[in-house]
């Protein structure tokens, strides 16, 4: 708050730009000096369950044969009735528009509820095999139960968790930081197609659910998911797969994944997406000239090629920003 | 001093009013096109994504100028040796030429002119470096100037950052040169800090122009954040570990000690106090990051709790600190209050939890134990990083 901010709504009811009336709005909203600590306590909560979940998780596994398993078993399924309890006492039921609590602890205790359960099934798997040793299955019902929970609650953060254990059952780790370093296709190059699949199937998910009206605000995280994981995927193939016709497979996926989050980010109106978009096209355009100039022999043209690329820079920057500014504009309209 | 026309200036602040005022709801979607059809506009990226991108484009377009130069100077130089010591130079007269055409040609903020300013900083950095075969004290001190001149002409925020380190490093080096100044360092820097934080507090108090506000308050700020890292019994104790060489052998302690574990505990309250009445959101998120690290400092020197029962324990203390604070103040409609504030919401912090989730407690595939607690590394609030907005 600074008494600059009143001075530009002053310069703008001088230009005419604003009425009397809304002036005088603003100004007596400004005079009750409202400082609202409403996003640090939000966080706060939020801090708090993570380091108790956190917490929680390695007092279990460190100590995972001193204490009594019906012990830990029994306090934690303590716990999550305590914070389940609530979260359904509070919560309006199942709704198909976006909902939020009346109260915004429960939101974040809804966030716990649904983290210790999959601590809780965890434990049950590691010590009781309950699933033999298929593992997929354990992975499956955390997520299951988290696809409820943030269905039922309405909570992004959970919905997320559920999508990273979807993939996780598919037998890929898609964490941010896993995705940023690209950990995935290393070992095991067929997981790319499973990959794509994944994605074409949040695709089609978002598809469906805006078709029926469920929960369409949570089209967006489904959406940056599956362009992060199908980009990715292609990308680091494309750098790994050198036969022919397997390569060009590549090009042609991430080519129409690129058209389809084009039209769609400019559906939503989501910058986040078209951004990530272009980047993703740009490095898979860059690869494909890499491997056409890969015949010519770089010897004898690198000065020359040095001294194009400010050039090249240039033109990607004017292409960028006409890119930007088209879309802005779109979005505007 | 300042190149940008200053209507356009004027505009900018008038436009991000009237963005805040509409998201408010004071005024309507079509008034605020209005208002920024108006009023002509400098070329500049708002959303934090695009301007990355516009930055690195625009530091690929730096790195490859420079690359033409050096392969001109080194095939059409006779001596190597020569073109070396003096090609930062050139590469920092770039990045000022570059810079003043992108003011010349409106472009503010937009992340192709952060790229050519930050670049001729790192550059003259680099010069003066070769010159001076690496004294310190001077490469601080035009590392200073120059990055402040970036600000006054460029009103560039990074730059004054920069000139804030460098204007802080120059003042150590210059401690270094005496003897006794390795020792009463921290002293210095507390006093030098609390001053520089009155100096800086007085000007923004009789401010009249608009344009160096937030400069100033970045400044402001930075000398809160020098202030309490001075005299924080961590540095002071690791420092004087590296700078004088002095073991803390057991059952010993630093000189001082007591007073340095007063400071390190008091400070951060005084600035959340402070902060609370004087209703100042920049002090309030640096004394939660100062009692953070005051924790930090403890755990560090003595283990407390085992690392498990101090989060479990932690986590359940915030949740009851925030669940009273979010009960005491829910219902209040004036001053300190829990309802959202309709004009000033620090709400994009808020967006970004569910990556905070993902990178802490995603799953990952066929582990031995899938969901093991293995996967909850409790510190791992980092990652992600630009990754997506939701």
């Amino acid at each position: 708050m600074s008494k600059f901010d009143g001075q530009a709504t002053k310069s703008l009811l001088d230009k005419n730009l604003i009425t009397e009336n809304q002036y005088q709005e603003i100004n007596a909203y400004r005079n009750l000096n409202i400082f609202s600590l409403n996003a640090e306590l939000k966080l706060f909560l939020y801090l708090s369950v993570l380091l108790f979940t956190s917490g929680i998780g390695i007092l279990i596994y460190n100590n995972i044969d001193s204490i009594g398993h019906i012990a830990i078993l029994s306090l934690l399924l303590l716990a999550i009735g305590i914070c389940f309890y609530y979260c359904f006492k509070n919560s309006k039921g199942f709704q198909k528009q976006e909902t939020a609590f009346e109260h915004p602890v429960v939101e974040y205790l809804a966030l716990a509820a649904s983290i210790l359960t999959c601590i809780f099934i965890g434990y049950l798997q590691f010590q009781y095999e309950p699933f033999g040793t298929n593992y997929r299955l354990a992975t499956l019902i955390p997520t299951i139960v988290s696809f409820f929970c943030a269905y039922y609650f309405d909570n992004k953060s959970i919905l997320t968790i559920a999508i990273t254990g979807l993939a996780a059952y598919v037998g890929l780790s898609v964490t941010p930081q896993d995705l940023l370093n690209n950990s995935n296709f290393y070992q095991d190059q067929t997981l790319s197609y499973s990959a794509i699949i994944l994605g074409v199937l949040l695709i089609l998910w978002t598809i469906y659910s805006s078709k029926i009206q469920l929960k369409t605000h949570f089209n967006i995280i489904y959406l940056t998911f599956a362009l992060h994981i199908i980009s990715i995927a292609t990308i680091s193939s494309l750098f790994d797969y050198f036969e022919y016709g397997i390569w060009f497979f590549f090009l042609l996926v991430l080519a129409g994944s690129s058209f389809y989050f084009y039209k769609i980010s400019h559906e939503l109106k989501a910058i986040s997406l078209y951004v990530f978009m272009i980047v993703y096209a740009y490095i898979g355009l860059n690869i494909f000239l890499i491997r056409i100039f890969e015949n010519i022999n770089f010897s004898d043209v690198w000065v020359l090629f040095i001294m194009i690329l400010p050039i090249y820079f240039i033109g990607s920057i004017l292409m960028f920003i006409k890119l930007i500014k088209k879309f802005n504009k779109e979005i505007a309209a | 001093m300042i190149v940008y026309d200053k209507n356009l200036l004027d505009n900018l602040a008038l436009v991000e009013e009237a963005k805040s005022l509409e998201s408010a709801g004071f005024i309507s979607k079509e008034q605020k096109n209005l208002i920024k059809k108006e009023l002509p506009a400098f070329k500049r990226q708002s959303n934090i994504l695009v301007r990355l991108g516009f930055f690195l484009l625009g530091a690929f377009l730096y790195l490859s100028i420079c690359g033409v130069i050096a392969l001109i100077g080194l095939t059409g130089s006779n001596s190597e040796g020569f073109f070396f010591s003096i090609c930062c130079y050139i590469f920092a007269a770039i990045g000022f030429v570059g810079a003043e055409f992108l003011a010349n040609q409106k472009y503010y903020g937009h992340g192709l002119d952060d790229a050519f300013i930050l670049g001729a900083l790192l550059n003259v950095r680099f010069a003066i470096a070769i010159t001076t075969e690496g004294y310190e004290i001077q490469v601080a001190l035009f590392v200073a100037v120059a990055s402040f001149f970036m600000y006054r002409r460029y009103l560039h925020l990074l730059s004054l950052l920069v000139f804030c380190l460098a204007a802080a490093g120059v003042l150590f080096f210059a401690m270094f040169e005496f003897d006794i100044g390795k020792t009463i360092l921290p002293f210095v820097a507390m006093l030098a800090s609390a001053a520089f934080y009155f100096l800086t507090k007085r000007i923004i108090n009789n401010l009249k122009i608009s344009y160096y506000y937030s400069g100033l308050l970045l400044a402001n700020s930075f000398c809160l954040v020098l202030f309490y890292l001075s005299c924080n019994y961590l540095v002071v104790r690791e420092l004087s570990l590296t700078l004088l060489g002095s073991e803390v052998l057991p059952g010993q302690d630093i000189p001082f000690a007591i007073f340095f574990y007063a400071f390190t505990f008091i400070v951060p309250v005084v600035y959340l106090v402070q902060a609370l009445k004087t209703k100042d959101r920049m002090m309030l998120w640096i004394s939660f990051l100062a009692i953070g690290f005051s924790i930090y400092t403890i755990r560090f020197y003595y283990s407390v709790l085992p690392i498990e029962v101090a989060l479990t324990c932690g986590g359940l203390v915030l949740f009851t600190i925030a669940y009273f604070s979010i009960k005491k103040l829910k219902d209040k409609e004036v001053g300190l209050t829990f309802k959202p504030d309709r004009i000033n919401n620090s709400n994009t912090i808020l967006n970004a939890e569910a990556l905070i989730v993902a990178s802490a407690f995603g799953m990952k595939p066929e582990a031995k134990v899938p969901d093991s607690p293995m996967d909850f590394g409790g510190g791992g609030f980092s990652g992600g990083g630009s990754e997506g907005t939701f």
